[in-house]
């Protein structure tokens, strides 16, 4: 197939559809340049095919146009991307093209959207941290190169303030670094606020930003992340740098990908998603990584809304089983004006052990973070506790957790919306923290860590 | 009714008259002491209470004025970087001018005769011999068959070449 040959033979647009007759060696996927004859160009991909017949979604819709004076030009692959580093800097909408003023990106060559699966024998286990500054994160969950590791909300929980401020000022150790931030299906307000909140990133030429609103077609939707991933692998394995691949958010990906699959006339599957949305996320998901032989790493961190607070959700069950941890944001934290509202207990980073600890944060990381958790879960023990028998019944020890479960949320999660902390401060943060228990609390933590804080006799 | 007291009675009454009035006025003393104590206490706390509220004003003033210093920064480097972008688009859009109106030039060169002829074969190539081949207005071909159409016009090869170009074009902006 030939994008110079135009297919005349369009023979109705339906919705966002477009039914073309008579075409040869189409293929599904395919992506495909429109032509009315009153100028302009609209995009589409091939949804379906039968025999001589091509279905084709319209990105910008079909309004407006009429069938019998429209070209339709196949492009013979499905949608590529120019990549290269000409994407720093630059803000586009959900299918690459700018919304900047600027001219189109230009890039060193073209790669096919939908990604190439890495070859798992030549995978690197992720290693190093990627340091985000939140200490709720960096000291409980910390993110790894080359990790996978959503964040889990629920509608009307600050995940995009938290998601912004993560892009905004993460950092690899003061090795090349940038952020691709993917926004799907986000309200104008919300996309403004992104903007905002990440001029400064932008202005620094470390950051990718495609916006896809929630007005925008979902068929732009579906592409977004792939886009966001294509251009965050060749500067990542390419260009040698470490990539934050944040999108958020990917439910409303996957409510997209659910509006495409029922327009194919698919069979549904759970809450009528299609059968292969696991496959579809793990599509997605598993581009990130490092590679042997190859500089730089991708790290993906997808946000998604809960629908009702669900867990079990098709959206957050299915991300559970591909991804590598997860961030979990609670009501409660947010109703006691805590931000982030990270819920520590159900939040965990499965490679945090990888790029955590002696050589890589600090020595006393990895131990610090264990006797928080431990401690955090005795004091919700204690807490319940206290509601069945008031706490002045409870024993001075566990009154002792109870005020460290005030100081952890107070000290160390709470922090302002434009705070970035250093690992140095949040683990000095930790340890002030832990130190209101008394020192027989502290089982978890080495003796010469405690002995370098406090006095022999002491608490 | 009031009675007064033998004089005798009233001397010996004295020494207890005298320890009352000192009892009285010690507790007296104690009260004002610890009046004045707590007077000291409310006054110590207030004015750090104050000297809180003015230091947490003066914070809460100094970051309003850094979110409006960060604010007003962010709008004019943003202001910037559109003027930039702008002039990039600029320099894109006068270069596509540019080319499209040398390769239609063409149209009028000797060699164009040759240019043409190669079009015409491409879009028998591609549609088959059947075709319909007509010229297109600014140069070059237009071919059609039933379902199919093939524009090879000058104007739409430049701009073709124009979509593949690659990193080269930010040579225009890039010192």
């Amino acid at each position: 197939m030939n994008a110079v040959v135009e297919y005349t033979s369009v023979r109705e647009l339906r919705g966002p559809l477009a039914v073309v007759d008579r075409v040869e060696g189409v293929g599904w996927d395919e992506f495909v340049r429109f032509t009315p004859e009153s100028g302009g160009e609209r995009h589409g991909l091939v949804l379906e095919v039968d025999r001589g017949t091509a279905v084709v979604q319209v990105l910008e819709d079909t309004a407006g146009l009429d069938p019998a004076r429209l070209r339709a030009a196949f492009t013979g692959t499905p949608l590529r991307v120019p990549v290269g580093p000409g994407w720093l800097g630059r803000i586009c909408n959900g299918r690459g093209e700018p919304l900047d003023g600027g001219p189109p990106v230009f890039g060193t060559t073209t790669s096919a959207v939908s990604g190439d699966p890495v070859n798992p024998v030549r995978r690197e286990p992720p290693a190093e941290p990627v340091l985000t500054g939140i200490s709720a994160i960096d000291a409980l969950t910390t993110v790894v190169r080359g990790q996978k590791l959503p964040v889990f909300s629920a509608a009307g929980l600050p995940h995009l303030e938290l998601a912004a401020q993560i892009a905004a000022q993460s950092t690899a150790g003061g090795q090349p670094f940038c952020v691709v931030f993917a926004a799907m299906g986000v309200t104008h307000a919300d996309a403004a606020f992104v903007r905002d909140a990440l001029e400064e990133r932008s202005a620094s030429g470390e950051l990718v930003l495609l916006l896809n609103t929630a007005d925008d077609p979902v068929i732009e939707r579906v592409l977004t992340p792939r886009i966001a991933l294509t251009v965050a692998e060749r500067l990542a394995f390419f260009e040698g740098r470490h990539v934050l691949v944040v999108m958020a958010d990917m439910t409303s990906y996957a409510e997209a990908l659910r509006e495409v699959s029922a327009a194919r006339g698919e069979i549904p599957a759970r809450r009528a998603y299609p059968g292969y949305l696991y496959s579809d996320l793990a599509s997605l998901y598993e581009r990130c990584g490092r590679v042997r032989g190859l500089p730089g790493s991708v790290t993906v961190l997808p946000v998604l809304t809960m629908p009702a607070g669900d867990i079990t959700h098709p959206v957050p069950d299915l991300t559970g089983y591909i991804t590598e941890g997860q961030v979990v944001l609670s009501r409660t934290l947010h109703a006691r004006g805590v931000y982030p509202p990270v819920d520590a207990l159900s939040s965990l980073s499965r490679m945090m052990r990888k790029g955590a600890g002696p050589g890589r944060t600090r020595e006393d990381h990895l131990d610090v973070a264990a006797q928080l958790l431990a401690a955090l879960a005795r004091a919700r023990q204690v807490r319940e506790l206290a509601d069945l028998v008031g706490q002045s019944a409870l024993t001075a020890t566990d009154r002792a957790y109870l005020d460290f479960d005030d100081a952890f949320g107070r000290e160390l999660v709470d922090q302002r919306r434009d705070e970035a902390r250093t690992l140095e401060e949040t683990l000095e943060r930790a340890w002030r923290v832990l130190l209101t228990l008394p020192r027989g609390q502290l089982s978890m933590l080495p003796a010469r860590f405690l002995d370098a804080r406090l006095p022999q006799d002491g608490r | 009714m009031k009675t007064s007291l033998p004089a005798p009675m009233t001397a010996a009454l004295e020494p207890v008259r005298a320890r009352l009035l000192r009892a009285a006025e010690a507790d007296a003393a104690a009260m004002l002491a610890t009046a004045d104590k707590d007077a000291a206490t409310i006054l110590r706390q207030a004015e750090a209470q104050a000297a809180d509220l003015l230091a947490e004003a003066r914070e809460r003033g100094a970051a309003d004025a850094e979110a409006v210093r960060r604010a007003a920064h962010v709008r004019a480097r943003r202001t910037a970087r559109a003027r930039e972008l702008a002039a990039r688009r600029e320099c894109w859009e006068e270069l596509r001018r540019q080319v499209i109106r040398g390769v239609e030039a063409l149209r009028t060169t000797e060699g164009y005769p040759r240019i043409e002829a190669g079009l015409t074969a491409r879009a028998h190539r591609l549609l088959g011999p059947r075709a319909r081949i007509s010229p297109a207005p600014g140069g070059g071909v237009l071919a059609e068959d039933e379902t199919r159409r093939v524009d090879l016009s000058l104007t739409q090869c430049a701009r073709r070449a124009l979509d593949g170009a690659g990193p080269e074009v930010e040579e225009l902006w890039t010192p």
